[in-house]
């Protein structure tokens, strides 16, 4: 298995990955530099700031960038006959399609740890006087990558199945877009899967449970969608002619 | 005797379409079994099947005397393969490519350098893939299948895009592999020169149907040439050959003498001039394998 995830992110690291990774964390850092929201009530500064740069990153970028992800690790499988080498070597279809999966939730992890790093270097040419809310930055960090879980296994899932580098993005798209109403019902959103890396990295939700969602949200919405996509893209992936 | 892969009954259908049909192969240790069918006789589709890349719809594949259904990872331990075009990543150099299967393979990294040099290669180790000509992937796919020393070989089409030079050059590595490490290889083609230099055990595949497997030399012995003999009345002739015990055949207004060694026809000859025939013609009728191969893959077609 090890050796598997190796080769993965030899193969990954050679594409131009790294540059995809830094974009979410620009995004994040010109948001918050060009936002100037501002209340008149007292409340920590870095929230305000977290505020506005989360609204954009969160809601689109963040699952954007995981189909992106899924498609850049499955396109050179596909452009050259890549698939049938690799399964024609000793490996399991179940460990690839697991290898594929962990590095790209690194990836997005190191992706959000980027974003929090833009966070502070925002609150730092701000100014921001405040104390920095580790607590709940983190839990927005963490939350907001737990929430991208069932993203990333739909999109490996799509990936894998399209030749095309478009088409898994459009679907992607689709899904994600309507997330900007959905957090704006009280109705869908709590069960909309792409909206909840937003309502998981919202801060001034529900502070004390160990993220900003309920627990039975989580797993339901989050937990239910995760094995429902995860388990269509392995067993795609078992059966798949190469 | 042992064989290192053996299928029985191997079907696959794709809906009405029935690329492979109840193919029996049987490849013995150390040989080099040329699988020889025109375009889509289902030569690619059985390969993908003995590999695990597609699942038979009905029938067994057993390779190293295992259930390929069972043993898959350890047999692929033990098999190298390049499958219909050459397959590699674009984005990576030639070394990278070989480096991102060796990681799975676990060979040390020296074996990269090593079968880079058999293709010829190395040159060029450090060049994107995707700026290679044909033969040069064809010849990168090679390497890769050497990779992890098989003990199996299964070459599809390994000679697609090569020079004149690029084909001798692969020729001479296929033959020299069985002897010098023991492998055995399954190399297909649609042509029948190919495989007539490199194979010893030829398996000829249409319509998704085996009609022939069995070793070289039992083919070749399908093509022997017949002399054939026009003379001024043939069926006499015929006639008095037999009676001095000399075999022949008498078909249209001509002699045959299936016996061809030269010693054996001048005395056909003498024996007629002596009885006094004229002889008008001796020729050597000759059937090329290229002729018995297409009259085998015809006849499967109307059968």
């Amino acid at each position: 298995m090890l050796s598997i995830l190796q080769a993965e992110w030899y193969k990954l690291r050679k594409s131009k990955i790294l540059f995809i990774i830094f974009v979410g964390p620009l995004i994040g850092l010109f948001l918050g530099l060009t936002s100037n929201l501002s209340i008149d009530v007292a409340i920590n500064e870095w929230y305000l700031s977290l505020f506005s740069m989360n609204l954009t990153y969160a809601l689109l970028f963040l699952p954007l960038i995981t189909g992106i992800l899924a498609s850049i690790i499955c396109r050179y499988e596909h452009q050259a006959g890549g698939w049938k080498q690799l399964l024609a070597l000793p490996v399991t279809r179940g460990k690839v399609f697991i290898a594929k999966y962990v590095i790209l939730m690194l990836i997005v992890l190191a992706i959000q740890l980027l974003y929090l790093g833009a966070v502070y270097v925002v609150g730092m040419i701000k100014g921001i006087t405040d104390p920095f809310p580790l607590e709940i930055v983190w839990k927005s960090i963490f939350g907001g990558w737990v929430a991208t879980f069932p993203l990333v296994a739909l999109q490996l899932w799509m990936s894998i199945l399209f030749k095309s580098f478009a088409a898994p993005f459009t679907v992607n798209v689709i899904f994600t877009l309507p997330s900007i109403l959905a957090v704006n019902s009280e109705r869908f959103g709590p069960y909309y899967p792409w909206a909840q890396p937003f309502s998981m990295m919202y801060i001034g939700g529900n502070t004390d449970d160990i993220f900003f969602v309920p627990w039975d949200q989580l797993l339901t919405v989050v937990g239910g969608s995760f094995v429902l996509f995860f388990l269509g893209g392995y067993l795609y992936f078992q059966r798949k002619s190469v | 005797m042992e064989y290192v892969v053996k299928t029985k009954g191997l079907t696959k259908n794709f809906g009405k379409e029935k690329p492979v049909t109840g193919l029996d192969m049987k490849i013995p240790k150390g040989e080099v079994y040329g699988f020889l069918g025109p375009n889509g006789a289902g030569k690619t589709t059985t390969i993908r099947m003995l590999l695990g890349l597609m699942k038979p719809t009905t029938g067994t594949i057993h390779i190293f005397q295992k259930d390929l259904r069972k043993e898959r990872v350890n047999i692929l331990k033990r098999v190298g393969s390049l499958v219909e075009n050459p397959s590699y990543y674009p984005h990576l150099t030639a070394y990278e490519n070989l480096e991102a299967l060796r990681k799975i393979l676990g060979v040390p990294k020296k074996k990269i350098y090593e079968v880079l040099e058999i293709v010829r290669l190395s040159d060029v180790a450090n060049k994107k893939v995707k700026g290679f000509s044909l033969g040069m992937k064809q010849r990168l796919g090679i390497a890769a299948s050497l990779l992890n020393n098989p003990e199996l070989l299964i070459l599809d089409e390994p000679t697609n895009g090569l020079d004149p030079s690029g084909i001798i050059e692969i020729r001479q590595l296929i033959k020299r592999l069985p002897a010098e490490y023991g492998m055995t290889i399954l190399i297909s083609s649609h042509l029948l020169s190919e495989i007539d230099q490199m194979a010893t055990t030829v398996g000829i595949v249409t319509n998704g149907k085996m009609i022939f497997q069995d070793s070289i030399e039992v083919m070749r012995m399908l093509s022997q040439q017949k002399i054939s003999l026009k003379v001024n009345n043939s069926e006499q002739a015929w006639r008095s050959l037999l009676a001095k015990g000399i075999k022949a055949d008498y078909k249209d207004d001509t002699v045959l003498l299936s016996e061809h060694s030269n010693k054996k026809i001048a005395e056909a000859v003498r024996t007629l001039v002596q009885d006094g025939f004229s002889i008008y013609r001796v020729e050597e009728e000759k059937r090329s394998l290229e002729d018995i191969f297409l009259q085998m893959t015809r006849g499967g077609k109307e059968g």
